[in-house]
Parts: C-alpha cells; sequence; structure tokens
C-alpha cells in the first residue's frame, strides 16, 4: 500500500505516494527524477548513494523512504548555489579528484559532512571519514588533496 | 615546447558536470514506456538442461515477455568470431554459475523478479572442473562437449636457442607463479537499454568502451546488418578493459524490445557485475631465466591462462603479454609457449595491462631471485639490463623512445633504496622492493590496421565542436583530444565541446583500450585542428588583408603579428560564411603505417607502434601479529613521452598503482562448487581511502614516438608493475618468497611460523 511521504529535497518540498518498502535512494532517483545520486550496489557498501540527511551523511540506499518523511535531503543537485560552485566541489574541480566520476557525488557530500563537523580533520581523520566511499579509478590521492584544499577554501570563505 | 594548454594540469572538461550531478550515465537514462529486462541464470557452474517451463512466468500480471533460447538466433558468439562459442542463451546445457537461461522483459523490477522466480528449469548437474591445470589433464570433464580437450588454443614463440643458452648460463633461476582471478568492479554496473524501432533499427544505449566494434558483434549475434544497429554512449563510470566486447545483455535486451515494441532496459545488480561481467584471466606461469657475465641471455616462459566457461580476450591477450615478454628486455634467447583451457568459472576478458600484470609478477619476481642467486643489487642488475632507444630486441621490437634507465634511477632514489634495501632496524619488518615493466603506449596493429579519425567544426559564435571517437569511460581522454585542439587551433579549453558518443556520428574506431586513445584519436585531433587552423588563416588573412602566415591566433583572439588590433575568432567564422558561404572545419586521419611486410600471423612484435616502460619502487611493513603487508609507499615512474595533462597523467598512475595493491594484496574472486562466495563489496574488498600509501607519481618525458607532441598513452602501465613490487618488498621485509598472488595475511602468517618467525 503506498502511503504519503513529505520530503525537503534541495529546498524543495515534495509530497509523493511511495510504498513502505521502497528506499530513500529509489525515491530520489525514480520519483522526484535526480539521477545525481548514484546506486553502486544498494547494499551500503559502497556509499555512491549518499545524500544529507538532516544534515547527516547516509547512504540513501539503507535508509527506507518513509524513515526519512519530514526531514531535509540535501543531494548533489542542492549543493551549488546561484551558479556558484560548493567549496567543496570547487576543490574536487581544481585537485583533479575526479575521473569517472560516479562515486564524486557521494564523495563530495561524505566530505561536506565531514568538514560540516570537524572543519580541521587530520589526515587520520580525512582516511576515517571517508572510508565508506569506494573509488576505483582515481587511487584516492588527488581526493585527499581535495578534501585539504575544500578544508582552506571554507576556512577562506568563512573570514571574508 | 612552448605550449599554451599540453602539459599543463588542466581541470578536466567534464568536471563540472560530474561534480555537480548533471553528468548523465547510461543508468539514468529513463525513456517512455521503458520495460524492465532480467536475466535468469544459472545456479549449476555445469549442468545439463533438460526442461524450460516459462508458462506461469508469462501469466505473470505486468509480465511483457519471457524468452529463452528457442526465441534468439542459434548464432555463436565470441569476440574472435573463428573462436565463437556461446549462444544468447544456453540451448542444452550450462557451463558456469551465471551462464544465460532465459529472460523477461516487464513493467517494472519487482514484477521481472518475480517472474524470473516462476521460471521453472530442470537441470542434471555434470561434473565440472575449476582448476585449469586439471582442465588440461586427459579424462577431465569437458566444458564444450563437442571438443576434444578443454585445451582450446596454443602459441609458441622462438627466438635464438635457450636451451643452449640456459646450458651455458653462470646462474639459472626457475619456478612456478600463479595469478589468480580479479574483477573489474566498475562503480557504473554494465547495463543497456535496447529499442528496435518500427524501421527496424536498433539502437543500444550502453557503457562501452568500443562502440563501434560491438555494434559489429550485435549485429552478427543476432544475425542482422550492421547498417541497422546504431550504438550509443554516456558519461561512464569505469571500463578498465570490462567494457570491450559485448555482453549477452544487449541482444537479449534487443530480442525483448523487438518482442514488445517498447525499449528494455537491463542493469547487472552488483552481485551479477561480480559474477557475470567477466574478470581478469588468472595466469600459471612455469618461467626460467638465466644469466651469463651479468646479462640476462635467456628466458623460458610457458602460460598456462585460465579462459573461464568461454572465449573471449584469452588468446588476444597472451599474445600480447608475450610481446611485452619479449620487449622487457633485450633478451637474445627466448622460448615463449602460451595456452588457454576452460574451467567452469565466469570467463576471463582484457583487464588494464591486459595479460600483461600476470607476467610481470612472474618475470620481475624471478629477476629479484636471479639478482640474490648471482649476489647483486636487483636494482644493478636492472640497470645494467636496461634497454636502451634504438635496440632492436632479438624478438624484433624496435624500442623507439626509451627512458627506462632514467625509471629505475628515479624509483630507486624516490624510494631511497641504498639507505633502505637490505637494512633491518631489528624492530618492524620493513622492506623496499622495485619492479620494470613495458606496455603499449599507443593500441596495436591486431586488427591489422591501427587508424583513427575526427573532425573540428567551428560555430559561427567562435566555439569548438570537435567529433572524436576517444571514449571517455573516466581517464579523460575527452580533456586530452580538447586540450590538443585547444592547442592547435589558438583557442581556449573550455570553448571545445567533445562530440564522442554516438555510432552514427563518430568515425568508425576500435575503441578506448591498449592506453591508445592519446597516440591514435590525438593524433587525428591533431590533424583535424590543424586543418581548421589553416582554414582560419586563410579566412583571417583575407578579411584583415595580411599574409596568412602572419596570423595569430590565440586564446579565441585573432590578429595580424605586430598589430594591436585584435579580433574575436567569432568575426573571422562569421566572414567565412558571409564572403563564401564556406563555414570553417577541419578533418584529420591518423594511419598508423604497419611496417613493411607486415602480416597478422607472423609480425609478432612489430604490432606494436610504441612502447612505455616504467618503474615502480614499493615500501612495505608486514605485522608479524596479524600477518598482514602494509604499503607505505610507492615510487611510481612512467614514461608519458611529453606529458598532455600533468595531473590527469599522475592520477591514471596513482589509481593504476592502488589498482595494483588491491591485485597483489587483498582482491580475489572465491568460489565454492564453482560459485563465486564474494559477489559484493563486503566481502570482495578494494582498497579503500584507509589503504592507500604515499604514492609518488613521476612522468618521465622521453622522445621519439610519433605520439601527438610526442605523446604515450599512460592508462594501464600504472598496475602492471605493481604486484612484484611489492612482492620484492615482501621479500625484503620478511626473507619469504611468495609465488602466488594475493600476498594475503594468512599466507604471510603461515610463511612466518614455518620460517619460526611468527611471535
Amino acid at each position: 500500500m503506498k502511503r504519503e511521504l513529505r520530503l525537503t529535497v534541495n529546498g524543495d518540498e515534495y509530497h509523493v505516494l511511495v510504498e513502505p518498502r521502497r528506499t530513500l535512494l529509489e525515491v530520489i532517483r525514480e520519483d522526484i527524477g535526480l539521477t545525481g545520486t548514484k546506486n553502486g550496489c544498494g547494499a551500503g557498501e559502497c556509499g555512491a548513494c549518499t545524500v544529507l540527511l538532516d544534515n547527516e551523511a547516509v547512504n540513501s540506499c539503507l535508509v527506507l523512504a518513509h524513515e526519512a518523511d519530514g526531514q531535509e535531503v540535501v543531494t548533489i543537485e542542492g549543493l551549488a548555489r546561484g551558479g556558484a560552485l560548493h567549496p567543496v566541489q570547487e576543490a574536487f574541480v581544481e585537485q583533479g579528484a575526479i575521473q569517472c566520476g560516479f562515486c564524486t557525488p557521494g564523495m563530495v557530500l561524505s566530505t561536506v559532512a565531514l568538514l560540516d563537523r570537524n572543519p580541521d580533520p587530520t589526515r587520520e581523520e580525512i582516511l576515517h571519514g571517508l572510508k565508506g566511499n569506494l573509488c576505483r579509478c582515481t587511487g584516492y590521492v588527488k581526493i585527499i588533496d581535495a578534501v585539504e584544499a575544500a578544508k582552506c577554501l571554507l576556512r577562506e570563505g568563512e573570514s571574508q | 615546447m612552448n605550449t599554451c594548454v599540453i602539459g599543463k594540469g588542466l581541470p578536466r572538461i567534464d568536471a563540472v558536470p560530474k561534480v555537480t550531478g548533471e553528468a548523465q550515465y547510461t543508468v539514468d537514462l529513463k525513456m517512455p514506456g521503458m520495460l524492465t529486462g532480467k536475466i535468469l541464470r544459472s545456479p549449476h557452474s555445469h549442468a545439463l538442461i533438460k526442461s524450460i517451463d516459462t508458462a506461469a512466468a508469462k501469466e505473470l500480471k505486468g509480465v511483457r515477455a519471457v524468452i529463452a533460447a528457442q526465441d534468439v538466433p542459434d548464432n555463436l558468439f565470441s569476440f574472435y568470431q573463428w573462436l565463437a562459442d556461446k549462444n544468447i542463451f544456453c540451448t542444452t546445457r550450462v557451463r558456469y554459475v551465471g551462464d544465460e537461461v532465459a529472460a523477461v522483459a516487464a513493467v517494472d523490477e519487482d514484477t521481472a523478479e518475480e517472474a524470473l522466480s516462476l521460471i521453472k528449469v530442470e537441470y542434471e548437474p555434470l561434473p565440472a572442473v575449476y582448476d585449469v591445470e586439471e582442465a588440461m589433464r586427459p579424462g577431465a570433464p569437458l566444458v564444450h562437449d563437442d571438443k576434444e580437450s578443454n585445451v582450446t588454443w596454443t602459441v609458441q614463440r622462438l627466438f635464438g636457442d635457450p636451451d643452449k643458452a640456459l646450458a651455458e648460463c653462470d646462474f639459472v633461476v626457475e619456478g612456478k607463479y600463479v595469478t589468480h582471478q580479479v574483477a573489474h568492479t566498475c562503480m557504473e554496473v554494465s547495463n543497456c537499454v535496447a529499442r528496435w524501432d518500427v524501421k527496424d533499427r536498433l539502437t543500444i544505449w550502453t557503457n562501452t568502451q568500443a562502440p563501434h566494434t560491438q555494434r559489429q558483434e550485435v549485429a552478427r549475434t543476432l544475425g542482422i546488418h550492421k547498417r541497422n544497429v546504431r550504438v550509443i554512449n554516456s558519461f561512464m563510470g569505469g571500463g578498465f578493459g570490462s567494457k570491450l566486447v559485448m555482453d549477452m545483455k544487449l541482444p537479449i535486451a534487443a530480442v525483448l524490445s523487438k518482442i514488445t515494441g517498447r525499449p528494455v532496459r537491463i542493469v547487472n545488480t552488483r552481485a551479477e557485475e561480480f559474477t557475470t561481467a567477466k574478470a581478469r584471466y588468472p595466469y600459471t606461469m612455469y618461467l626460467k631465466t638465466g644469466a651469463k657475465d651479468g646479462r640476462i641471455v635467456a628466458r623460458d616462459l610457458k602460460v598456462i591462462g585460465d579462459a573461464g566457461a568461454y572465449h573471449d580476450k584469452g588468446p588476444a591477450t597472451i599474445n600480447f603479454a608475450s610481446m611485452m615478454f619479449g620487449t622487457l628486455y633485450n633478451v637474445p634467447n627466448m622460448r615463449f609457449e602460451g595456452m588457454l583451457a576452460y574451467t567452469n568459472k565466469e570467463m576471463g576478458t582484457a583487464f588494464r595491462g591486459f595479460g600483461n600484470p600476470q607476467v610481470a609478477f612472474a618475470t620481475e619476481t624471478q629477476l629479484d631471485e636471479l639478482a640474490e642467486k648471482m649476489g647483486i643489487d636487483p636494482v644493478e642488475l636492472r640497470l645494467k639490463n636496461s634497454n636502451q632507444a634504438g635496440v632492436e630486441t632479438a624478438c624484433g621490437a624496435e624500442v623507439c623512445g626509451c627512458g627506462m634507465t632514467e625509471c629505475i634511477t628515479a624509483a630507486a632514489d624516490g624510494i631511497e633504496w641504498d639507505r633502505k634495501r637490505g637494512k633491518k632496524d631489528g624492530k618492524t619488518l620493513r622492506g623496499v622492493g622495485l619492479a620494470n615493466m613495458v606496455h603499449t603506449g599507443g593500441g596495436g596493429r591486431f586488427y591489422g590496421y591501427n587508424s583513427a579519425e575526427a573532425f573540428v567544426k567551428l560555430s559561427d559564435e567562435g566555439t569548438v565542436t570537435l567529433i572524436t571517437s576517444a571514449l571517455d569511460m573516466g581517464q579523460g581522454s575527452h580533456t586530452a583530444m580538447a586540450q590538443i585542439a585547444a592547442e592547435e587551433l589558438g583557442v581556449r579549453l573550455a570553448d571545445i565541446n567533445v562530440l564522442s558518443h554516438d555510432t552514427d556520428l563518430t568515425p568508425y574506431d576500435l575503441g578506448s583500450w591498449g592506453s591508445r586513445a592519446t597516440y591514435m584519436n590525438g593524433n587525428a585531433v591533431l590533424a583535424a585542428a590543424r586543418d581548421a587552423r589553416r582554414a582560419v588563416g586563410e579566412a583571417a588573412a583575407e578579411m584583415l588583408e595580411a599574409d596568412t602566415k602572419d596570423i595569430v591566433v590565440e586564446e579565441g583572439m585573432v590578429w595580424v603579428e605586430g598589430s594591436d588590433e585584435k579580433h574575436d575568432l567569432a568575426e573571422i567564422v562569421e566572414h567565412a560564411v558571409n564572403a563564401h558561404g564556406a563555414p570553417i572545419s577541419g578533418t584529420g586521419k591518423f594511419v598508423d603505417k604497419l611496417p613493411a611486410g607486415y602480416t597478422i600471423p607472423t609480425a609478432f612484435i612489430k604490432n606494436i607502434p610504441c612502447f612505455s616502460f616504467g618503474t615502480q619502487a614499493a615500501e612495505v611493513e608486514v605485522d608479524p601479529e596479524t600477518g598482514q603487508v602494509h604499503v607505505l609507499r610507492v615510487v611510481a615512474a612512467h614514461e608519458t613521452g611529453t606529458t598532455i595533462n600533468q595531473t590527469m597523467a599522475e592520477g591514471q598512475i596513482e589509481g593504476g598503482v592502488v589498482q595494483g595493491i588491491g591485485y597483489a594484496l587483498v582482491e580475489e574472486l572465491v568460489r565454492a562448487d564453482g560459485k563465486i562466495l564474494n559477489d559484493s563489496f563486503l566481502d570482495y574488498k578494494i582498497p579503500n581511502i584507509g589503504d592507500v600509501p604515499e604514492i609518488k607519481a613521476i612522468c618521465i618525458e622521453s622522445l621519439g614516438t610519433n605520439g601527438p607532441y610526442g605523446a604515450k598513452g599512460i592508462g594501464e602501465p600504472g598496475l602492471v608493475p605493481t604486484a612484484p613490487a611489492i612482492a620484492n618488498a615482501v621479500y625484503d621485509a620478511i626473507g619469504v618468497r611468495f609465488h602466488e598472488l594475493p600476498i594475503t595475511p594468512d599466507k604471510v602468517l603461515r610463511a612466518l611460523q614455518e620460517a619460526g618467525r611468527s611471535k
């Protein structure tokens, strides 16, 4: 039986009728039609489907859509504001942290969540914060560079 | 070289769409009326199909079609048609767990899954064989009962007299080396949408590295003319060789679409990706190496490749590995014997390095064993035998530009070889090791030709559309092509729009593999951009009443040398249109000329247009409590000829190294009774960000190739020498030589216990 679900996604409100067993990932991609959130495994093992749920990074394939009822979701499409990239996005672009790009949305959102709760992570904390996001292309070296660069960009942004 | 765009570490042209979620991958496509297809796969590794009953599945509400072998053309397929051995659906027997048996198309995924569960298949299990050497023995279960043996292909190459040379050597080492089956694990799984339209034209959207050859493969499997097949690509979530040869989901989706009149999508689950999307060929290798007066004078290698249940790229990988084996060092006496045997397992295919990492593990590990026997330093042995530019090796390889000595020195210095090798602090079990490699830097002439074409179109607002067949699966070839076009045309990188996604649009091409795009497609783009630049020069000269040789074009602005009056490139294009009705465009071709006397069967090593050498040095620490090998740092020095994009070249090397670490230490498809047990990222571990050591990627620029600006491909080399470099470092750390990959903690602990070193 479909039930009504209220979600705020990237600031927009959605009322959708959703079967109770469907995941947040499925609703975002199929019902709402935002395909920036990727499905890499469907089992919470790769992090490609990471979104922010009330500012916390979650694997949206492991969240039942109705668990997110009334909450705020930010997907990769909601990060850039007014045509300007978020500093984390900017850092990923500049540092060459992207190859095929399929892990990128999740990797970027995990980084945003990490830097939100810890604006000055050590290298160890960066590695710990992104362990749930798999990448098969980059070897992660430039992703680590990007997180370090994003840290500086965010700090500069705040001091201005 | 004085350049504006080439060599700079500029951001990729697709970085912004990818970082904002705007980039659409094939798996993101939606079409009106689209149905979901699902494939029923064999649960047995070897069995006869006694009956298939689809009646209940057909009656399920929401099911639009159910098909099995009798509903599809009865054509056998393989990458090499002369080795064709696979039907679209199994007819009378299944040969591995995952073999295609039937398929459904339904209104949604749940209905499709339910329908699969309603198909009743009666099997009669047969004895199966999983070990390649067992498969070769007389009396082994035959994977293909119409063949006399599981041995399905062999090759021999002989140069000089290795037996005589080995008998005369000062030192000889020999051993058996075994590599294992690993999965590509692209983040985007293999998927497609097929639409068979009313005009009888089949369009397939899929993530492929080779749309033009897959188009032919689909046509010949379905028995239709290839003019009726169009293949469209999108942004692609990884390839690594897994998306070169057609997957059966393409013809299956096509037939389902034809029957239903609707577009049909088939997407692998992650478990299907692990168990059916094909994997790296496991090689069992017997190798002998001999030295005389400090020179490697003889090598004898026998490779037994485990094909899995069907043919794919097996012969090609073994042939290619033998070419690299014959080129790495200039060894006057060599024997190479290769064979391929069927087993009841997931079949192999191309995987970054194409047989070369397997053989490099054996050859570069054994070289360290030889150095030890000779009592000399492994770096010294490699430097003494280092290949040089201008050499023609005994097997006929012409070594063009060669920076092997620079690579060895850079890697050894970077890892602080002299300070660390053989030195123990008595506390930690640390060691350093090093390995060399050679790979193609520009694809190959294996098809009997190697060529590429490109088109450049200038629009009247001055922007540039570049049509190239260089597929970008994530490695960055679109950006490299755009950089070449921007450099030649004198425009900004941002002004170039690259189209490469549609076989109706792009020129015929062999695809993105063999580190060939930069070299081959890059040269075609260079020619096309130069052609367009010539037309710009002529139009500008006419408009500005100057001589063409005085026209300067930079960053999209045009002027006459010495003049301050600058014009937007758009004005020049408009002038050409207005004055002559002639828009500006350019075409370019690059044909990698075949050497004199070239024939496919005999040319062997003449297949490679340019070689790319490299050296990696690794430092490891072994934990005696857990047996775990921690890679602390890797220095990877690789030839790039001329680097087109510094950041992207480093990214290719770093990504290759980390895949190589996974290959050396962790990854392995594990089976029980032929069924893969670790078909998820939880159980099949690929390196995560916490597993990454310090990696120093060094691009060694070496002259002497015909690539654009002298560039060589860098897509594959990063993975090739990583495993032997690590294995050699492990030996330095604990004195145990591993001849079998992966070097897992249980193997290390056992070895330490045997050596009495474990706590």
